[in-house]
C-alpha cells in the first residue's frame, strides 16, 4: 500500500481543478482596495495559496502581485506541481497584460522565472522525505508502539500536505484515528482531517468530524482550559465555513459567532477578519432584530470582532438604527473586496439579496401606507425597480400589502382574521373531504385486488403494454377523445 | 332441438324453479360453449323461457348470440337493443346478482352495438336502470358504469352521467376486480374525468384523473397515460402548476409516464410550450384543454396582480402578464367575471345565512366520513385475519384481505 503511494508521491491535485471550476463563474473585479501584503500575511499554507490564486483570478489589477506572492510562498514548500502551475499562470498573465516589451524588460528584475534546478532538487527531496517517513513508519509498525504509529501516520500526512497531495494526506491522517489511544489525540485527528476536508471542499466531511470532535469525552469535560477554548473556535470557524459553502447561513452565522477572538488563531483556514465579516453578513441576512440586537450588537465577544471590521460594524448599526440607504451605501462599497474572498464570493448575491429583503420588510413594518417615491429614496432605487421588488414580496407573503401603482403608494393590507379563518377552514373541510373519500376508494381498490397487470399477454421486457392498451381499447380511447371539451 | 341444448334448457327450468341459483350459475358457466355452437336455435329457446323467472337462463342466452362474431347470419341484430332493453327492464334483479359478471358482459355488449351504430344517446337511460338494478347499495361501482359514462360522453350528454359520478364510491362490484383487468374501473374514472373537465368542474376531474394514475400498477396501461396528462393539464387551470402525486403512487408513474409526457411538463414552466409542442397536443386531441390552460394562466396572472396592486395601468399589466398590449388586457379583465376589474377585497364577509348552511353541510359532510372511517376501522379490527396477524402468528400465508387492511393504514 505504501509503497504504491510513494511510487507516485505527486498526484494530481483534486484542488487545481477547483480552481479551473471557480473560473467557469467569470467576474472581475476592477478596483479593489484590498491590501495584498497585509491579507495573505494573515494566512499559512494552502489557505494563503489558495487565496493568492482566488485573488489573481479574478483581479487583473492584482493578478501579478498575487501571483509572485503565491510562487515566493510555495517555494518553502515541497509542493514543486503547483509551483509549475503558478508558473504557467503567471507566463499566461504577463503574455495578457499586453505590453511585451515591458514584460520582457522586468522579467529579468521583477518577474520571477521558472527555477528547474530548484524543481528537480524538490522532487528529490520529497521523494527521500517519503523514504524516510514510510521506513519509520514500518518500523513503528514492526515495534508495535501505538504512539509512534499514530505520529508517523501524521507525520506522512503532514509531508503529503506539504507536497500539495491532498487526498493522500486525507487518508494518512484518517489512519491515524486507529491509532488514538487519548481523546487528545482523537481531536488532534479531527482538526487534521477537518483541515484537509476544507481544502478538498468536502463540506459533509468537514460537519462530520467537527461534531465527532466535539461530542469527544476529553473535550466536553474541561471546557475552561485555554487550549480547548481554541480547538472550540477552529471548530467552530471550520463548520461556519461549511455551513456557509452549503448556504445554510443561519448555523453559519451561529457558528461564527461562538467563536472567541482571543483564542481565533487558525491561519490555515481564515482570519480573525474573516470571522467578523462571514459572521455578520449572515447574521444580518438571516437574523431578525431581537436575534441581532441580542446575540451581535450587544455580544461582548463578537463586538471585539466587529472592531476589527469598522465598515461591517457601521453597517450592521446602520440596519439596526433603520438607516437604510447608508447602510446598503456602505455595503456597496465593501463589496468588491468581498468579491475576492474565495468563500463568500459565491454567496455574496444571495446574502446582499436577502440582506435587502429583510431591510424592506423591516422599513414598511411600522406603517399603513408608505410613499414608494420617499421609499425609493431611501433604498437608492427608482420607483419601478422598487415596485418590482415589493411585487416579489408581497406574492411570497413576506409583506402584507398592496400596491397602488397609480399614485405610487404602498398600503399595508387590512387582513380581515374572522374571513380568512372561514376561508382557511373551508379549504381545509375540503380537502379533508377529498382526502378521505381518496382513502375510502383505495381500501375498496385494494380489497378487490384492482391493479394494472399483464394478463396473459406478452409483451418485451421493457413491460410498456397493459391491458389499457390492446388495440381495440386504443380505438375506444381515441373516439372518446374526440368528444371536444 | 339437439339434446345437450334441451338439456341446458332442462336445467334452467328446474334450477331456476328450486331457487338453486348458484348452482345454476356453474351450469351457465360451463354451457357457453354449447349455447354458441347451437347459435341458429338460440331464438327458439328464448321463446321457451321466461324473462322474469328464468332471468339468468335469458342472461346466459342473449349473451351468448350477441358476443358471436358480427358476420354470422344466425343471429339478427337488428331486435338486439330491443331485446338487452326489455331484460333489463323485466328480469329479476335478485337471480341476475349471482352472475354480476354475465349481466356486465350484456351492457359492454349493448354499448358497443350503439356504439357501432353512431346511436350513443339512445342507451343511457337503460343504462341507468341496468346499473341500479345490479347495485347493492347507490355507492357502489360496477363495470357498467364506465360504459354509462361513455356513452354520455360520445353523445355529448353529461347530465345523466353526473348523478353517478357525484356519489364518491364506497364499494365495488366483483365482476371489477379480482382477476379481471382493471380496464373499466380505469376507463370510469378517465371518462368521468373527462365529463368533469368538460362541465369545467376542474376540482372533481383532478379527483378523478388523480384515482386512474394512482391505481396500483405493475406495468403502464394507455388509459394511465392519456389520464396523466390530463392531470398535468387540470392541475394547471386549477392550481397553476402541476400538484405532486401522492406517495403511494405506483413506480410507473414517475418511470415510464413522465417521460412520455414531458410536453405536457413545459407546459407548465412556458407558455411557448404550446406552441412549439402544437402537434403532440392536436395528436394527443388535447389542444382544447391547452388553450384552456393558457387562458387560465393568463387569468391567474391578472389575479396575482390583484393580491399585489390596488391600482394598475392596462399596459403595466399587458407587461407583466406577458400580453400583447393595454388592448388584449383589457378584454382579458373583462371577460373575468369574478369582479377583478376593481382590485378590492374579496366583498364574501363570512356572514349570511347560506355561509352558515354551506359551513354546516361541509361539516356533516366531514363528520359523515369520519363515522364511515370508523366504521371501516371496526371492521378491521374484528376481522379474524387481522386479529390473526397483529398478535404475531406469522406461519401462515396471510391472504389478501389482512394484507390490504395493513396498506390502507399505511395512506
Amino acid at each position: 500500500m505504501f509503497e504504491m503511494n510513494a511510487a507516485e508521491p505527486m498526484q494530481v491535485d483534486v484542488p487545481l481543478e477547483d480552481n479551473e471550476n471557480n473560473e467557469s463563474e467569470c467576474y472581475v473585479v476592477e478596483n479593489p482596495t484590498l491590501d495584498l501584503e497585509t491579507y495573505s500575511a494573515a494566512y499559512t499554507g494552502f489557505a494563503k495559496l489558495y487565496r493568492l490564486m482566488f485573488v489573481a483570478d479574478h483581479c487583473p489589477s492584482l493578478r501579478l502581485e498575487s501571483l509572485k506572492m503565491a510562487i515566493s510562498y510555495v517555494m518553502t514548500t515541497y509542493n514543486v506541481s503547483l509551483y509549475q502551475s503558478l508558473h504557467k499562470k503567471l507566463a499566461e498573465a504577463v503574455a495578457s497584460a499586453g505590453l511585451p516589451d515591458i514584460a520582457v524588460q522586468m522579467g529579468s528584475q521583477d518577474i520571477p522565472v521558472l527555477d528547474t534546478i530548484w524543481v528537480e532538487s524538490k522532487t528529490k527531496k520529497a521523494a527521500i522525505k517519503l523514504e524516510k517517513l514510510d521506513t519509520d513508519l514500518k518500523n513503528y509498525k514492526t515495534n508495535s508502539i501505538k504512539e509512534s504509529i499514530r505520529r508517523g501516520h501524521d507525520d506522512l500526512g503532514d509531508h503529503y500536505l506539504d507536497c500539495g497531495d491532498l487526498t493522500s494526506a486525507l487518508k494518512c491522517y484518517s489512519r491515524a484515528r486507529d491509532y488514538c489511544t487519548s481523546g487528545k489525540h482523537i481531536i488532534m485527528m479531527c482538526l487534521n482531517v477537518v483541515k484537509v476536508s476544507v481544502y478538498l471542499q468536502n463540506w459533509a466531511h468537514v460537519l462530520n468530524y467537527v461534531s465527532k470532535a466535539e461530542s469527544t469525552p476529553d473535550f466536553t469535560e474541561a471546557p475552561g482550559k485555554d487550549t480547548n477554548q481554541t480547538i472550540l473556535t477552529r471548530l467552530k470557524c471550520a463548520a461556519g465555513l461549511a455551513e456557509l459553502a452549503t448556504k445554510k447561513y443561519k448555523s453559519a452565522a451561529k457558528h461564527f459567532l461562538a467563536a472567541s477572538i482571543d483564542h481565533c488563531d487558525y491561519p490555515e483556514l481564515l482570519s480573525s477578519n474573516n470571522v467578523a465579516i462571514y459572521g455578520g453578513l449572515c447574521a444580518l441576512a438571516t437574523f431578525d432584530r431581537s436575534e441581532l440586537q441580542k446575540q451581535v450588537i450587544v455580544s461582548s465577544s463578537f463586538k471585539l470582532f466587529l472592531e476589527l471590521e469598522p465598515q461591517l460594524r457601521d453597517i450592521i448599526f446602520k440596519f439596526y438604527e433603520s438607516k437604510y440607504a447608508s447602510c446598503l451605501r456602505l455595503l456597496d462599497e465593501i463589496r468588491d473586496n468581498l468579491l475576492l474572498d474565495m468563500y463568500l464570493a459565491p454567496h455574496l448575491n444571495s446574502l446582499y439579496m436577502q440582506i435587502r429583503n429583510r431591510a424592506l420588510i423591516q422599513y414598511f413594518s411600522p406603517y399603513l401606507s408608505a410613499d414608494m417615491h420617499l421609499m425609493a429614496a431611501a433604498f437608492n432605487r427608482t420607483v419601478t425597480a422598487l415596485e418590482d421588488e415589493l411585487m416579489q414580496l408581497i406574492l411570497d407573503g413576506q409583506i402584507q400589502a398592496r400596491i397602488d401603482s397609480h399614485n405610487k403608494i404602498l398600503y399595508a393590507k387590512d387582513v380581515d382574521q374572522r374571513s380568512t379563518t372561514f376561508e382557511r377552514s373551508l379549504t381545509m373541510g375540503k380537502e379533508y373531504q377529498r382526502r378521505t373519500s381518496m382513502l375510502i376508494l383505495r381500501a375498496a381498490m385494494l380489497k378487490n385486488q384492482i391493479h394494472v397487470k399483464n394478463i396473459g399477454r406478452e409483451t418485451g421486457p421493457q413491460s410498456g403494454e397493459a391491458p389499457g392498451s390492446s388495440t381495440s381499447l386504443t380505438c375506444t380511447v381515441r373516439t372518446i377523445d374526440t368528444v371536444p371539451l | 332441438m339437439a339434446s345437450p341444448l334441451e338439456q341446458f334448457v332442462n336445467n334452467v327450468r328446474a334450477m331456476s324453479a328450486s331457487g338453486n341459483f348458484r348452482e345454476l350459475c356453474e351450469i351457465i358457466g360451463k354451457s357457453d360453449e354449447v349455447l354458441q355452437r347451437n347459435s341458429a336455435h338460440l331464438t327458439t329457446v328464448l321463446e321457451t323461457l321466461d324473462i322474469q323467472q328464468h332471468s339468468l337462463g335469458v342472461l346466459a342466452v342473449l349473451v351468448a348470440k350477441f358476443s358471436l362474431p358480427p358476420g354470422t347470419n344466425d343471429v339478427d341484430r337488428t331486435t338486439m337493443f330491443q331485446q338487452i332493453h326489455d331484460f333489463i327492464n323485466n328480469c329479476n334483479g335478485e337471480q341476475v346478482r349471482f352472475a354480476p359478471d354475465l349481466y356486465a358482459d350484456l351492457c359492454h355488449l349493448l354499448t358497443d352495438h350503439l356504439v357501432d351504430l353512431k346511436q350513443p344517446i339512445k342507451g343511457i337511460e337503460i343504462l341507468k336502470k341496468a346499473i341500479r338494478k345490479i347495485q347493492l347499495f347507490d355507492s357502489q361501482l360496477t363495470s357498467i358504469h364506465a360504459d354509462l359514462c361513455q356513452l354520455c360522453l360520445l353523445s355529448k350528454c353529461m347530465k345523466p352521467a353526473i348523478e353517478f359520478l357525484d356519489t364518491d364510491v364506497t364499494g365495488i362490484g366483483s365482476e371489477l376486480g379480482g382477476n379481471n383487468d382493471s380496464k373499466h374501473f380505469l376507463l370510469y374514472y378517465y371518462y368521468g374525468g373527462m365529463i368533469y373537465t368538460a362541465m369545467k368542474n376542474y376540482e372533481r376531474a383532478l379527483y378523478f384523473f388523480e384515482v386512474v394514475v394512482t391505481v396500483p400498477a405493475m406495468v403502464v396501461s394507455h388509459i394511465m397515460l392519456e389520464a396523466y396528462k390530463k392531470y398535468i393539464l387540470v392541475s394547471l387551470i386549477l392550481h397553476g402548476k402541476i400538484l405532486p402525486m401522492p406517495k403511494y403512487t405506483s413506480q410507473v408513474v414517475s418511470r415510464f409516464l413522465k417521460p412520455l409526457s414531458m410536453a405536457y411538463y413545459e407546459l407548465a414552466t412556458s407558455q411557448h410550450a404550446a406552441i412549439k409542442h402544437r402537434e403532440t397536443f392536436v395528436r394527443d386531441k388535447n389542444m382544447g384543454i391547452v388553450n384552456q390552460v393558457l387562458n387560465s394562466m393568463y387569468k391567474k396572472n391578472i389575479q396575482r396582480l390583484t393580491k399585489t396592486f390596488l391600482t394598475l395601468s392596462l399596459s403595466d399589466v399587458a407587461s407583466r402578464v406577458q400580453l400583447a398590449g393595454p388592448a388584449q388586457a383589457e378584454s382579458y379583465i373583462l371577460n373575468m367575471k369574478d369582479g377583478m376589474v376593481v382590485f378590492l377585497d374579496s366583498p364574501e364577509k363570512y356572514a349570511s345565512p347560506e355561509t352558515l348552511c354551506v359551513l354546516e353541510q361541509q361539516m356533516a359532510a366531514c363528520t359523515k366520513l369520519h363515522q364511515y372511517i370508523q366504521e371501516m376501522d371496526e371492521q378491521i379490527q374484528v376481522n379474524p385475519q387481522y386479529v390473526k396477524k397483529s398478535v404475531g402468528s406469522h406461519d401462515e400465508d396471510m391472504p389478501a384481505t389482512s394484507q390490504n387492511s395493513k396498506t390502507t393504514y399505511s395512506m
